[in-house]
């Protein structure tokens, strides 16, 4: 795993608060979302997160990022 | 093997004194959390069985428990290991700790007495007046006589705590006030400053009326007087959760507290700022001049600079931590920050919603803007990431740090403590969020029933009827959250085993100390005059033109010749006649 438990549970924690206000963000560019889609769009970002998560750490990546 | 050194190792006494406040203040968090999952399903329509007049006493039951019980208790226990702690030292005299101890339960008594009497036949009593209890609503004189006992409970806590400092003092004479004892005394002195607004209005005016011994009192007097102390008692609940950032975070990080001088400031600028504010309560309030307002206004915007520099100050210092646990890169630090640790996790995660609660707080601030959201549903929707969340989540998690410290037992189940800091965090991003989207579009606040016959609100996003349910989705996480950190307390208490292996009672180390600020910081004379002088300037002409406008005791009500002051007798069988 790239990070800790801990660490996941909180970032999946935190993509509340961006999942919720994003439908808001989007209504002002006249996206307007449903609940149903907005649990999707989601469901999708926590996916894609635990993917990342999951995935082996590449050291070059990381070298990168940092 | 090496001696363990937890606080009950060090203060036996005090830490007994300790436990049983921060008892009295999780008791006062289950009761009134539960109070709020009633309100938060009656007003949305998801679940109701209670009447609606009803309502307004669970409502005033869950805001005087939660913000001053709850928020009160806590702050007295842990300004009381702030001091002990730091200046290594036992209080004074463990009999008057308990003193004080005693007066404020006893005063919170009477309060959730008077205020369960609206709810219970068999109780003679009524204080359905809500937390921001002024006229014209009237409590019955328990309400008032408890609410006294409370806040002069913690005014003797106060002293306890300077007495505890000055005999320190005379024995380190050239010394630097340590970090914690100079945030609990600098939060004490604007505290004693702002809670005599609340403390003559209740002597001069509501309990005297409540009594009968006056016919009347003016209601925008008492308001001023209420928010005299109303906005300061923010501030109040909010200086501990501050201390626990700078002296616990850093700590808990791994790391030491970036800038002592920088945190003095802070404290220093609360002291002289927290007091002149309150008006900003009362932007709508149509007989107080514009002017006034104004000048609160530019006083509150102030207070925005120490909370960025905490911002600052706390993040550089977990930054540090991070980067002394292994943390590298510009933002992969952040995964070496210890999320396992509840404490830490839920501290943390409250400092990020204190930043969003004081965007919106701007927003109330606002002398043109407040207009927009004012008594509206986005109000509550700020002070539940405020109070409800930077104060109320950094108690919780600086729990799972203070209660081993305090019974020397390990935590029952620190994962459930991780999930438990972690479900308040998504629970309250739901509530609040719904909330500022519903006063946004002028839903009201303090209603039991907000959907007005033949009107209906049209929000720019969703439905009210997402709003609410996203409302009751988060005042029910919140509630779950609320009894999974009560049972894990709980079960650390009376079920967990002692344990040698309980962290020393330190705090922060600093990388910047006292000694790189000018010794005039510790000065608490010098910036208590000014924070006087400020006081004076913001409230006497504002105060000077109420009482002129409406008179002490209202329009055309002449104050010195009550029809029941001038005979004892009736004064008596005034007071029997409210007696239950």
């Amino acid at each position: 795993m790239r990070i800790s438990k801990g660490g996941l549970l909180v970032i999946m924690a935190f993509l509340t608060p961006l999942i919720v206000e994003l439908r808001t963000v989007l209504s002002w560019f006249g996206i307007r979302l449903s609940v149903v889609e907005t649990g999707a769009l989601g469901l999708a970002l926590i996916v894609a997160v635990l993917i990342w998560a999951m995935w082996p750490s590449n050291g070059d990546t990381e070298a990168k990022l940092a | 093997m090496a001696m363990r050194n937890a606080y009950i190792d060090q203060f036996p006494e005090e830490a007994r004194v300790i436990r049983a406040a921060l008892w009295s203040s999780f008791l006062a968090l289950m009761i009134g959390g539960t109070l709020g999952l009633i309100q938060g399903l009656h007003r949305t329509n998801v679940l109701r069985f209670i009447p609606s007049q009803d309502y307004y006493t669970v409502l005033t039951a869950h805001g005087v428990l939660l913000v001053i019980t709850f928020t009160i208790f806590f702050l007295v226990g842990i300004f009381t290991w702030a001091v002990t702690t730091s200046l290594d030292r036992g209080v004074k005299d463990i009999r008057f700790t308990w003193g004080w101890y005693a007066m404020m339960s006893l005063g919170t008594l009477l309060v959730g007495v008077s205020i369960l009497g609206g709810v219970v036949d068999q109780i003679p009593m009524n204080a359905d007046v809500l937390y921001t209890f002024y006229s014209p609503f009237q409590a019955h004189p328990a309400f008032y006589v408890g609410f006294v006992l409370f806040v002069v409970g913690t005014w003797l806590a106060g002293f306890d705590w300077f007495r505890t400092w000055w005999a320190w003092k005379k024995d380190n004479p050239d010394e630097r006030i340590p970090l914690p004892t100079f945030m609990a005394l600098t939060t004490m002195l604007f505290w004693y400053l702002s809670s005599i607004g609340v403390a003559i209005s209740i002597l001069a005016f509501l309990l005297p009326w409540s009594l009968g011994i006056i016919d009347s009192v003016n209601p925008l007097l008492t308001r001023t007087l209420f928010w005299f102390f109303g906005h300061p008692v923010v501030y109040f609940w909010l200086m501990p959760a501050y201390m626990l950032w700078y002296t616990m975070l850093p700590k808990l990080s791994g790391g030491k507290l970036f800038s002592d001088p920088l945190a003095r400031v802070v404290f220093v600028l609360f002291l002289i700022l927290s007091t002149p504010v309150g008006i900003h309560h009362q932007y709508l309030d149509p007989g107080i001049a514009e002017g006034f307002k104004f000048i609160a206004m530019t006083n509150t915007m102030f207070l925005l600079l120490p909370s960025l520099l905490t911002a600052f100050t706390v993040v550089a210092s977990m930054e540090h931590g991070a980067r002394q646990r292994g943390g590298e890169g510009y933002l992969s630090w952040l995964k070496a920050l210890p999320w396992r640790d509840p404490a830490f996790t839920g501290m943390a995660l409250a400092g990020l919603m204190f930043a969003a609660g004081g965007f919106s707080g701007m927003i109330n601030a606002g002398l043109s803007i407040n207009y927009l959201v004012h008594n509206s549903w986005w109000v509550v929707g700020h002070f539940h990431l405020t109070v409800g969340t930077a104060v109320a989540l950094t108690f919780m998690a600086a729990s799972y740090w203070f209660i081993p410290q305090l019974t020397g037992k390990e935590i029952w189940n620190r994962s459930l403590g991780l999930v438990q800091v972690v479900l308040w965090f998504i629970g309250m991003t739901f509530m609040s969020n719904a909330m500022h989207r519903a006063g946004l579009f002028g839903i009201p606040r303090r209603t039991a029933e907000p959907q007005y016959e033949g009107f209906s609100f049209d929000p720019a996003v969703g439905t009210v009827a997402e709003i609410d349910a996203q409302v009751a989705l988060g005042a029910a996480l919140l509630t779950l959250s609320v009894y999974l950190f009560i049972t894990n307390m709980v079960l650390t208490t009376i079920g967990g085993s002692t344990s040698d292996a309980i962290p020393d009672n330190t705090y922060a180390g600093t990388l910047s100390g006292p000694e790189d600020s000018p010794a005039i910081i510790d000065n608490l004379k010098l910036w208590t005059s000014i924070a006087v002088v400020l006081v004076i300037i913001a409230y006497s002409l504002p105060l000077a033109s109420i009482i002129d406008a409406g008179g002490l005791f209202g329009p055309g009500i002449d104050p010195w010749k009550p029809s029941v002051v001038v005979d004892p007798s009736l004064v008596l069988e005034s007071v029997r006649g409210v007696m239950p």
